[in-house]
């Protein structure tokens, strides 16, 4: 089985997972209320915190899958992109435990374990397939014909997905992280109350900075009181311009590249109003979707062990001097 | 007792393994690179391997990893207790957190040692040692306070490390002697990290943490 670690952002992620791909463990500890504090990701807070719990994290994944270190047969680690103080912290772990017990050690591209969270048990999506990954971070369309690797078809020129839900969640009045809030929020609300931007440039490319500021004239125009009277109906609005792009540009990408199966992730992958949208046209399309359970969306190591998988392993002692990279 | 030391508080990866015969094997860079950027991820664990082959034993002969946990640059710190705590969990060795600035002090033949280590920000970690006593506990601050304070004492140390190279004008105008120029007394050595591992209590292994000294530079929002 491999053990696998995930540090790249603000969660400390270990997990377990076999060589057939079942997920044995997957544990996240959450650091959302420490940078909840500071209304968003402070890298030195986040590598702190890292170092703190990768031991306990990595010990209840292994309790929880039943295994012991002797069970462990290669380990795995997000190398990057990221913020390299808190990768940094799971790197040197990694490659210690690895070195001390002889095993060989799989560096992971953190958006290659996104992609192919889908390919993990019980249902595993066969490439070739179509995948969304959009999160705070990141927000790409990829076209995956071989699981060990994947071909970027188009992404944001400027903000993440996820990144436009915090900030306008912030504009909102929100706590941190804004997503989960606004989707919250956005149940309640009309998503054709306002009219938001909804920018699409080149082919399949993203952008959403411009929906902010269109967010916040929006509240200005509307005067604080009677923004506050319908926050629900901007956040819904809101939500439903970022949610419509991303699908707008999945149906292009299904069209062009001629592809059956899509799959999606990131922690965008865990909204509701995205969900019910491809849900609605990958029916249309007769396209199979894969939504994997919003705890295989967001960050996890489960699907750095999932990459690992796809991944050549680099045997002692040659990943000795191997490092992080906040891009890779 | 096979003891590791490793320390990546300054811009130098240093490691040891001493061996239970009393023999040690150590990577131990040169004043010089103390001068270059950091590169603890490539350099650790390669010295450590090293070190090993060495002294011929295997990572599973170690009985405690002993670590430098600051006051250091934070990065390096991370890397090398995050290195510490998976070598001494993966055989179940012991694993102890020691003072970096102990560790640059120890080897100093002079009664009264002023360890700094470079606290970035125009300022030092310090420490002072009076015949082998800590007798003021670490603390971060501009030169001219570390001088002042240790001006205080009434004795004449002798100040090493990577922060006395890098203020060193600013210490002598102080009145404070620095160690010369290229003295390999300015690194912290992987033997001094082996040394006071070998008489340090053993810690929880999830409380061995770096000793920062600073809080980190964000601001929690107004509530
Ligand atoms: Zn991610």
């Amino acid at each position: 089985m491999i053990l696998a670690l995930e540090t790249s952002c603000d969660d400390t992620c270990a997990g377990v997972v076999g060589t057939d791909g079942e997920v044995l463990s997957s544990r996240v500890a959450s650091q959302g209320l420490l940078h909840a504090r500071y209304g968003g990701v402070v890298p030195e807070v986040a590598a702190r915190s890292h170092l703190e719990v990768v031991d306990a994290v990595v010990d209840d994944a292994l309790e929880l899958a039943g295994a012991a270190l002797d069970d462990v047969r290669s380990v795995a680690v997000t190398h990057g992109p990221g913020l390299i103080g808190a990768l940094l912290v799971g790197v040197s772990w990694a490659k210690a435990l690895a070195a001390a017990r002889g095993l060989p050690l799989t560096p992971v591209d953190h958006l290659h374990g996104h992609v192919v969270a889908s390919t993990l048990r019980p249902e595993p999506i066969e490439a070739p397939y179509l995948c969304l990954v959009a999160s705070g971070g990141h927000t790409f369309l990829a076209r995956v014909d071989d699981p060990r690797s994947y071909t970027v078809l188009g992404q944001t020129l400027d903000d993440a997905a996820g990144e436009a839900f915090d900030k306008g969640g912030r504009l909102l009045g929100l706590g941190y992280p804004g997503g989960p809030e606004v989707d919250r929020l956005a149940r309640d609300g009309d998503p054709e109350a306002f009219d938001f931007p909804r920018s699409a440039p080149g082919e399949l490319d993203f952008s959403f900075s411009g929906l902010k500021t269109a967010l916040l004239y929006k509240i200005r125009d509307l005067g604080d009181a009677e923004a506050e009277l319908r926050k629900p109906d901007l956040a819904a609005s809101y939500q439903s311009a970022i949610t419509a792009a991303l699908s707008a540009r999945v149906a292009r990408a299904v069209g062009r590249e001629r592809l059956q199966r899509l799959a999606i992730g990131g922690g965008v992958a865990a909204n509701s109003d995205l969900r019910a949208r491809l849900t609605e046209l990958c029916g249309a399309l007769g396209v199979q979707l894969w939504a994997p359970p919003p705890s295989l969306c967001t960050d996890n190591a489960a699907m750095i062990g999932a990459a690992a998988r796809f991944t050549e392993p680099i045997e002692y002692p040659h990943y000795l001097t191997l490092d992080a990279a906040a891009r890779l | 007792m096979n003891i590791l030391g490793i320390d990546t508080s300054t811009a130098v990866s240093a490691a040891c393994v001493l061996r239970g015969d009393g023999q040690a094997f150590g990577v131990e860079p040169p004043p010089a690179a103390l001068e270059r950027g950091p590169a603890h991820s490539r350099e650790l664990m390669p010295a450590v391997a090293h070190c090993l082959e060495e002294a011929g034993l295997d990572y599973r002969d170690l009985d405690v990893v002993a670590v430098g946990a600051g006051p250091g640059a934070f990065t390096g710190l991370r890397i090398g207790v995050a290195t510490a705590r998976a070598l001494a969990r993966a055989h179940d060795a012991e694993l102890r957190a020691v003072s970096s600035l102990a560790a640059l002090a120890l080897y100093v033949e002079e009664p009264v040692v002023l360890p700094l280590i470079d606290a970035r920000r125009g300022e030092l970690f310090a420490a002072l040692y009076e015949d082998g006593r800590r007798t003021m506990e670490p603390f971060a601050a501009a030169p001219e306070d570390v001088a002042a304070r240790v001006a205080a004492t009434a004795r004449d140390p002798l100040a090493v490390g990577d922060g006395s190279v890098r203020f060193r004008e600013v210490l002598e105008r102080a009145g404070i002697r620095v160690a010369a120029p290229g003295s390999p007394t300015h690194v912290v050595r992987g033997l001094s990290v082996c040394r006071l591992g070998s008489t340090a209590s053993p810690g929880h292994p999830d409380a061995a943490l770096p000793d920062y000294l600073r809080l980190p530079d964000a601001k929690p929002l107004p509530r």
